[in-house]
């Protein structure tokens, strides 16, 4: 079961790219993206700890049922409502700009929504469905997909067209300089993989135990140089900074030589579209099931054999909003959401952090309300 | 007795009903002689009341024999008359002899889920032959047997197998309820029995598995699931089952283990190519070309240049071609069938390419999407993705390639929202199946 958890880590570092990190690095790579990158693996490794040891001591809870735990109930609905607009914003800032790259590498001439409506369509109904279908899902994909990325990652780091040069240039250049809060900020999403553990500790057995958590830093380094790098690497120093969908041209510098298909760009763009979904799937998911939490009646399920409305509704909602955004917005201004959202991520999630420190030391005071009737979660045996 | 009988079934001309004397005493006798067993009536009755007749003899033969039955109710008379048993009354009490005539007394040949080096029984339409095939393969004492009959027009006897070790209670009890439930019409084979307990109508894939195989019932019964056998029809349900287990062939059982390996890769990539090949072409030549090496994609196009319209009309006219070539080849008769299949080859060969009606590809696509096709081992499940594949086509009319892969997410979380019976239907790294084959071994 504990793979379940890596799998987040895993994909939260490659879906980097869709959230414009390496964008906003980039712009940066100047004054302070390196020399903030240390800062960002110290924070996301330590933030992954905690999480994780936290959430081993309250196994099959979410987030909300733990505030539940701590907190009066008006003040843990308002942190549910804080954590369902970040991961909706999430999915909603990432479900245009994939949408408007695939626009813009598929089918210019299509009108953008069609693409958005096609993926919102896809997305509302992956997010309404249980947190364990999700779960499956979400290990079907990133299985398929994982091994493909990482052979074009390698792909583009043995490359001979990687400007090493560059990449030392700026190594050497950012590293003087004092680190940048916005780029720490924006590193430090890749490593909040660990964050999805807020809903998904549900479905956590009891005697789970999170062994290789030596590994999350390692993995996140390496998905934080390689998105940052290797565009550098490829453009020169001062041409990477300008695209806004850096990756995208990136991987159009490759070529495959054999095989049907000849531009990496194509291959990536498809495999990203399932991550970009899955990702988008989680997000949704997970801002939904922190506001159904909200409501008095709510008992937390993770596999029930009917989806409720209430599901459809929310998503449903929640892909309206999708259009509404990507009809007064353009790229200009999403490139700014995009770098307001990773701000905003990553200051909530050191007040979480916090809270959950204050949570451990409230526990071990004794200042925790019964843990009433456990409800029944995964009773999973249900017909069909 | 007699009187009784005939006032329900009136008098069908199939029917015999008579009073037998032998000088000594009378008998009524009743029974379908087409369904009765002839030689096993003359031994058990006919020769013991006639030349040998010793009245004690007889009546110690009447109440101590197990093949008679005493006091059966008179309105379950017609019931076993039907079933192919015989009635008599002798002095006064009515018995019921069982003797059925039955059609099959060895295991059939595999016809639809052919081993090469597998056993080569499989089930037959006898319930009670089946369940001595059942009990060969999995002779523990934990087999258990359940007995159904559903009150409606075949009352086909329906048998509920699990292990009673390894059985979930859940699902065993859930499966039981359904079968109890069954409605009322006729009951005619194992896949409309599936049918019927799976419920939902409009499911994209099976949950349940039907098999002719005894040996891949006793794996499945091994994991600790249920079957389902039914009077009358040679093949046996299996459930829950996953996803994976439709790709499995009895023979991966049986094969060295880096050929059966090599096999079920063939089979998934097989399955892809099916699903996925009329859409993609669909999606590549109309919206696309770019994505495909360049001199490819001038092949592609310079094979379509006589082709009048777009490329979905075709792969529509060619599918539409090759399916109705698969239907007509199944129903016809062998004789007519090699004809059926040579005339439709060559229509679907050189010279619909010739004419300019298809791109040369395109034939190439359909062949591979055929072909493909019949690796999936399971006939129920290459049905359906037979019928998926058209999805997969309608949105890459409309949406492209992007639309394509869009498509092929939705289609893992549908999978991945299933559940068999209470079970995850495609989630990885559950099955047991490996473990189960080698338990079995």
């Amino acid at each position: 079961m504990i793979r379940y958890y890596y799998y987040h880590i895993f994909y939260v570092g490659m879906m980097n790219i869709m959230v414009l990190v390496p964008y906003v690095l980039i712009s940066h790579r100047f004054d302070g993206a390196v020399s903030s990158f240390p800062l960002a693996i110290v924070f996301g490794t330590v933030y992954s700890y905690v999480t994780s040891a936290f959430f081993q001591r309250f196994p099959g809870l979410g987030l909300p049922e733990i505030y539940k735990l701590f907190l009066p109930v008006w003040l843990a609905n308002c942190l549910n409502m804080v954590g369902v607009v970040i991961w909706c914003t999430a999915g909603i800032i990432v479900l245009f700009s994939y949408s408007n790259t695939v626009g813009i590498f598929f089918d210019p001439e299509a009108s953008s929504y069609l693409n958005l409506a096609i993926m919102a369509a896809a997305s509302l109904w992956a997010a309404s469905r249980t947190s364990r279908s999700v779960q499956f899902t979400h290990e079907v994909l990133l299985i398929v997909s994982t091994p493909i990325i990482l052979w074009i990652l390698f792909k583009a780091l043995f490359s001979h067209w990687l400007d090493w040069d560059a990449i030392r240039l700026v190594a050497d250049a950012g590293i003087r300089k004092p680190p940048s809060m916005v780029c720490l900020f924006a590193a430090s999403f890749v490593f909040s993989g660990h964050m999805n553990i807020t809903l998904f500790n549900r479905l956590n057995p009891k005697d789970l135990k999170f062994r290789l958590r030596w590994t999350i830093p390692i993995v996140g380094t390496f998905f934080l140089l390689v998105s940052f790098f290797v565009p550098i690497g490829f453009h020169g120093t001062q041409a990477v900074g300008n695209y806004l969908y850096v990756w995208s041209v990136t991987t159009d510098s490759l070529m495959m030589k054999y095989g049907f298909i000849q531009r990496v760009l194509y291959l990536f763009l498809l495999l990203y579209t399932f991550l970009s979904l899955v990702f988008v799937m989680n997000t949704w998911h997970t801002g939904m099931e922190f506001f159904k939490a909200c409501f008095k009646k709510y008992k937390p399920a993770t596999d029930e054999v009917n989806v409720p409305a209430i599901n459809w509704w929310i998503c449903g909602v929640l892909a309206g909003l999708t259009f509404v955004y990507a009809y007064f917005t353009n790229d200009i201004f999403n490139r700014v959401a995009a770098e307001l959202w990773l701000v905003t991520r990553f200051i909530i999630e050191s007040i979480l952090i916090v809270l959950l420190l204050v949570f451990l030391v409230m526990k071990k005071k004794g200042y925790m309300k019964r843990i009433d009737d456990q409800h029944e979660r995964r009773s999973g045996g249900a017909s069909r | 007795m007699l009187e009784k009988v005939k006032e329900i079934l009136g008098t069908p001309s199939d029917f015999t009903a008579e009073t037998m004397d032998n000088g000594y005493a009378k008998m009524q006798i009743c029974f379908f002689p087409g369904m009765c067993d002839m030689d096993q009536l003359k031994d058990a009755i006919i020769v013991p009341f006639s030349y040998r007749f010793d009245p004690d003899e007889f009546r110690r033969l009447l109440h101590t024999s197990i093949g008679f039955m005493k006091d059966v109710p008179p309105e379950k008379w017609v019931d076993f008359l039907l079933k192919g048993y015989v009635i008599i009354e002798y002095e006064g009490e009515v018995f019921l002899f069982r003797a059925i005539r039955r059609m099959q007394t060895k295991p059939d040949q595999t016809q639809v889920e052919a081993s090469l080096q597998g056993p080569q029984s499989a089930f037959t339409e006898n319930l009670d032959l089946n369940l001595t095939l059942v009990r060969n393969l999995y002779n523990i004492p934990e087999l258990a047997v359940e007995n159904f009959e559903p009150q409606n027009q075949s009352k086909s006897k329906i048998a509920l197998l699990y292990d009673r070790a390894k059985r979930n209670e859940t699902t065993l009890e859930e499966v039981r309820k359904r079968l109890r439930d069954l409605d009322s019409g006729l009951l005619l084979s194992a896949g409309q029995l599936a049918k019927k307990i799976s419920q939902a109508k409009y499911r994209l894939f099976p949950i349940t598995q039907i098999t002719e195989r005894p040996d891949r019932l006793s794996i499945h019964l091994n994991k600790g699931k249920l079957a389902v056998l039914m009077d009358g029809s040679r093949f046996a349900i299996l459930l829950p089952v996953h996803f994976f287990d439709f790709m499995y062939a009895m023979d991966d059982h049986y094969e060295p283990s880096w050929m059966s390996r090599f096999l079920i890769g063939l089979r998934y990539v097989s399955m892809m190519l099916t699903l996925m090949l009329p859409a993609l072409y669909i999606s590549i030549v109309s919206y696309n070309p770019e994505v495909f090496r360049v001199q490819l994609a001038f092949t592609i196009d310079g094979s379509r240049a006589a082709v009048p319209y777009p490329s979905f009309i075709e792969v529509l006219l060619m599918l539409f071609m090759i399916e109705a070539l698969i239907e007509a080849s199944l129903r016809l008769p062998r004789s007519v069938g090699s004809t059926a299949a040579t005339v439709g080859g060559l229509i679907l060969g050189q010279a619909a390419q010739q004419a300019g009606l298809v791109s040369s590809i395109m034939i190439i696509v359909t062949s591979v999407v055929a072909i493909s096709n019949f690796v999936i081992p399971n006939s129920t499940f290459s049905y359906f993705i037979r019928i998926l594949k058209y999805a997969f086509v309608i949105v890459a009319v409309f949406a492209g390639l992007v639309g394509v892969v869009v498509g092929l997410f939705m289609l893992v979380v549908y999978l991945c929202n299933m559940r068999s019976f209470g079970e995850p239907y495609f989630a990885l790294f559950q099955s047991k199946a490996g473990k189960a084959s080698d338990k079995i071994q």
